[in-house]
C-alpha cells in the first residue's frame, strides 16, 4: 500500500546533550589514547619512545582535566555531581563512569606526577624563586619507582574510561545511530586519531623534529586506517542487513542531504589527512594533525548533535547543526580555550622535556634556572 | 472508575441523586482499588475515534502541570494520511509517557532518581535528579524533556498529584471527545480493562518490548514508529534540504 504521511502538527525536541558532551567524549577519548600511547615509553622503559611519550603525556594531563569539567558543565543541575557517588545505580553505565573518570584523572595526574618528581625535587634544591614550591610539588624526595605502578593502574583507567563511553551511548536503543555495537570501537579509533593530531601539532610548536613529526604521522596513517576500515564494515553490515542495528541506524539518516554531506565530509577527513601521511609523512604535521583533530571532534558531533536531531516518533530532522546556538559555540570555543590554557601552564611551569624513565630521570642535566 | 469526564460528570448525577457514594468516582475508585490488597495498576486507552486534535489535552497538562514554554509533557500530534491516492484524512496521535512497566529510562538513570511507583506511574524524585538527561535519551517516546526552569528531567506524571486526591489525569479530565481514558487495568470491571477486552488496541513502538500503559484504539500501523514522511515546518529545518 502506498501511504504517504504529512506531518502537520509535531513537537520539537531540542538536544538534551548539549556541546559540552561533544566535548566530553571528545577530550577524554584523547587523554584516554593519549595515556595508553605514553605508556610504552615511561612505564615500560622504552627510552628511544621518550619523546613520543612526552607529547603523550602532555595531551593526556591536560585534556584529562579539561574533560571532566566540561561532562559538568553539561549536567544540568552540577551541583548535585556528589549524588553520583552517593546514589550509584549499577545498571546505568553513567553511573560506572561516575567513578572510572575521577579514578581515571588521579591515576593519571599521579602517573604525570611521579614522572616529574626527581625534577620536581632538584628544582627545589636549587636557589631561585620558586624553589619552595617545587620543593612542595615533589613531597621531599625524588623517588619515582612507583611511576609504573601508577602508570598501570591509569591505563586500566584508560581503557575502563574508553569502555565506558562507548556502551554508554552504543546502549541507547531509542536513537538507532547510536545503538550500533561498533560504536565504541569507532570512538576508541577516533580518540587514537585525534590524540595523534593533538601530538603532531604539539610537535611542530614544541620540538620541531622531523623524525618524530614521520613517526607520529606513520601511526596517524594507520589509526586512520583503522577509521576507515571500521566505517566500511559499519556501511557493509547496515547495506547488506546482516546487522539489523546497523541497518536501522542508516535508514534512521538515509535519504536526507545533510546526512549525505556529512558523510561526504567525514570521509574527506579521513582521506585527506591519510593520503598526507602516507605520501609526505615529513612537513605535513601541521595539515594532518589539524585535519585529524578536526576528523575525532566532527565524528562526535555528528555521532551526539546529529544523533538527538532524528526524531524518535516525529517526522524528518530536527536542527542537526548547530542546535543550541550562540551558546552551545561558546561552550565548544570555551572548552577549548581552557585546554589551550592548561597547554601554556604546561610547558611554561612544569619541566615536561625532563620527564624521562622512572628512577632514572633525577640525574638527568637540566637547565639553569636564575628567576 | 469513571474515566472520563461524562462518565465523571454521570457520577455526580448518580452522588446528587443518592446522596451515598463519594462524589469522586475515581477517589472511590481509588479507594476500592487498594482495599483487600488489591493494587491499582493505572493506564489510560486513547480511543483515537474521538480524538478531534483540539489540544484541550495540552493546555490542560500545561496548566495543571506548570509546564514550561517550549515543552510539552503531551501534546496532539496531527498527520494528514493518503493512502493509494485515495482523499486524505487527517489523523490525530494524543503523545504521552507510556509509563512502561519495562520503562528503558529507569535502569540508566546513574543516582535512581527514576523510579517505578506502586500504581505503575514511572517518576522522577526532582530533589535527586542531577540532570544529566540519560532517560530523555533513552526514551524511546521523546516523552521526556529537560525542564528548564526546574533544570530536572520532567514528564508526564499521569498527573500523580490528582490520581492522589482520587481525581483524573488533568488530561482526560478535559478531554472533550472523550478520547482519553483513564483508570485501572489491574481491575476487570473498570472501564479501561473492559475497553481494552472489547476492542482492537495497538501501543506505540511495540518492537521496543517496552510493555507499556497506553494503549490506542484505532491505530494505523504507518503512525507506530518514527513516523517517516513530511515533517511539519519549523523555521530550522527549512535548510536541511530534505529528500523524503
Amino acid at each position: 500500500m502506498d501511504v504517504q504521511v504529512h506531518e502537520l502538527v509535531g513537537a520539537v525536541h531540542e538536544a538534551a546533550w548539549l556541546p559540552w558532551a561533544v566535548q566530553y567524549f571528545f577530550l577524554i577519548a584523547i587523554s584516554a589514547t593519549a595515556l595508553l600511547m605514553a605508556l610504552p615509553g615511561f612505564a615500560f622503559g622504552r627510552e628511544e619512545a621518550l619523546p613520543r611519550a612526552r607529547l603523550a603525556l602532555m595531551t593526556a594531563v591536560t585534556t584529562g582535566i579539561t574533560a571532566p569539567i566540561a561532562l559538568l558543565a553539561d549536567l544540568h543541575q552540577p551541583a548535585r555531581f556528589w549524588e553520583f557517588f552517593v546514589y550509584t545505580h549499577t545498571s546505568s553505565w553513567m553511573a560506572w563512569g561516575a567513578w572510572i573518570v575521577p579514578s581515571y584523572v588521579v591515576f593519571t595526574l599521579g602517573f604525570a606526577w611521579a614522572l616529574h618528581r626527581p625534577a620536581f625535587f632538584a628544582m627545589g634544591q636549587e636557589n631561585w624563586r620558586f624553589a619552595w614550591l617545587f620543593r612542595w610539588l615533589s613531597l621531599g624526595g625524588p623517588s619515582n619507582g612507583f611511576a609504573p605502578l601508577l602508570g598501570g593502574l591509569a591505563g586500566v583507567a584508560a581503557l575502563g574510561i574508553l569502555t565506558y563511553t562507548g556502551v554508554e551511548v552504543m546502549v541507547v536503543r531509542a536513537r538507532p545511530l547510536w545503538n550500533t555495537p561498533l560504536l565504541p570501537l569507532q570512538f576508541a579509533a577516533t580518540g587514537f586519531v585525534g590524540a595523534l593530531g593533538v601530538m603532531l601539532v604539539l610537535e611542530r610548536m614544541l620540538s620541531r623534529d622531523g623524525a618524530l613529526e614521520a613517526a607520529l604521522n606513520r601511526r596517524l596513517v594507520f589509526a586512520l586506517c583503522v577509521v576507515a576500515g571500521l566505517g566500511a564494515i559499519w556501511l557493509t553490515v547496515a547495506k547488506s542487513g546482516l546487522s539489523p542495528a546497523h541497518s536501522q541506524a542508516l535508514a534512521s539518516v538515509a535519504g536526507f542531504t545533510i546526512w549525505k554531506e556529512i558523510a561526504f565530509w567525514g570521509a574527506a577527513a579521513i582521506a585527506v589527512p591519510l593520503l598526507l601521511g602516507l605520501i609526505a609523512p615529513r612537513h605535513t604535521g601541521w595539515a594532518t594533525g589539524l585535519i585529524a583533530i578536526h576528523a575525532a571532534w566532527m565524528f562526535r558531533w555528528t555521532v551526539f548533535m546529529g544523533g538527538q536531531a532524528v526524531p524518535k516518533v516525529g517526522s524528518g530532522l530536527y536542527d542537526a547543526l548547530l542546535p543550541t546556538g550562540v551558546a552551545g559555540l561558546m561552550g565548544v570555543i570555551g572548552t577549548f580555550g581552557l585546554w589551550v590554557f592548561l597547554l601554556v601552564v604546561y610547558t611554561t611551569f612544569l619541566p615536561w622535556t625532563e620527564a624521562g624513565l622512572p628512577e632514572r630521570s633525577h640525574c638527568a642535566p637540566r637547565p639553569a634556572r636564575s628567576v | 472508575m469513571d474515566t472520563t469526564r461524562r462518565g465523571f460528570l454521570s457520577a455526580i448525577g448518580k452522588v446528587t441523586i443518592g446522596a451515598a457514594a463519594s462524589v469522586a468516582g475515581a477517589a472511590g475508585a481509588a479507594e476500592a482499588a487498594t482495599a483487600e490488597g488489591h493494587v491499582a495498576h493505572w493506564g489510560m486507552v486513547v480511543d483515537l475515534r474521538k480524538c478531534i486534535g483540539c489540544q484541550a489535552c495540552t493546555v490542560a497538562c500545561i496548566m495543571e502541570n506548570a509546564v514550561p514554554e517550549d515543552a510539552f509533557r503531551t501534546h496532539v500530534s496531527v498527520y494528514e494520511l493518503v493512502k493509494d491516492g485515495q482523499d486524505p484524512a487527517m489523523v490525530m496521535l494524543p503523545r504521552l509517557c507510556n509509563h512502561c512497566d519495562d520503562p528503558p529510562c529507569l535502569p540508566v538513570c546513574p543516582v535512581e532518581a527514576t523510579f517505578k511507583a506502586e500504581n505503575g506511574e514511572v517518576l522522577v524524585d526532582a530533589s535527586k535528579c542531577v540532570g544529566c538527561a540519560y532517560c530523555v535519551q533513552a526514551c524511546p517516546y521523546d516523552a521526556r524533556f529537560i525542564n528548564h526552569e526546574t533544570q530536572v528531567a520532567d514528564k508526564c506524571t499521569f498527573c500523580f498529584h490528582r490520581t492522589q486526591a482520587g481525581l483524573l489525569p488533568a488530561c482526560v479530565e478535559t478531554c472533550v471527545g472523550g478520547a482519553r481514558n483513564f483508570g485501572d487495568l489491574n481491575d476487570p470491571e473498570s472501564e479501561v480493562s473492559k475497553m481494552l477486552t472489547e476492542n482492537e488496541v495497538s501501543v506505540l513502538r511495540p518492537e521496543m518490548h517496552t510493555n507499556p500503559n497506553v494503549y490506542y484504539i484505532g491505530l494505523d500501523e504507518v503512525l507506530e514508529g518514527r513516523v517517516a514522511g513530511e515533517a511539519a515546518y519549523h523555521p530550522e529545518m527549512a535548510d536541511h534540504g530534505e529528500a523524503h
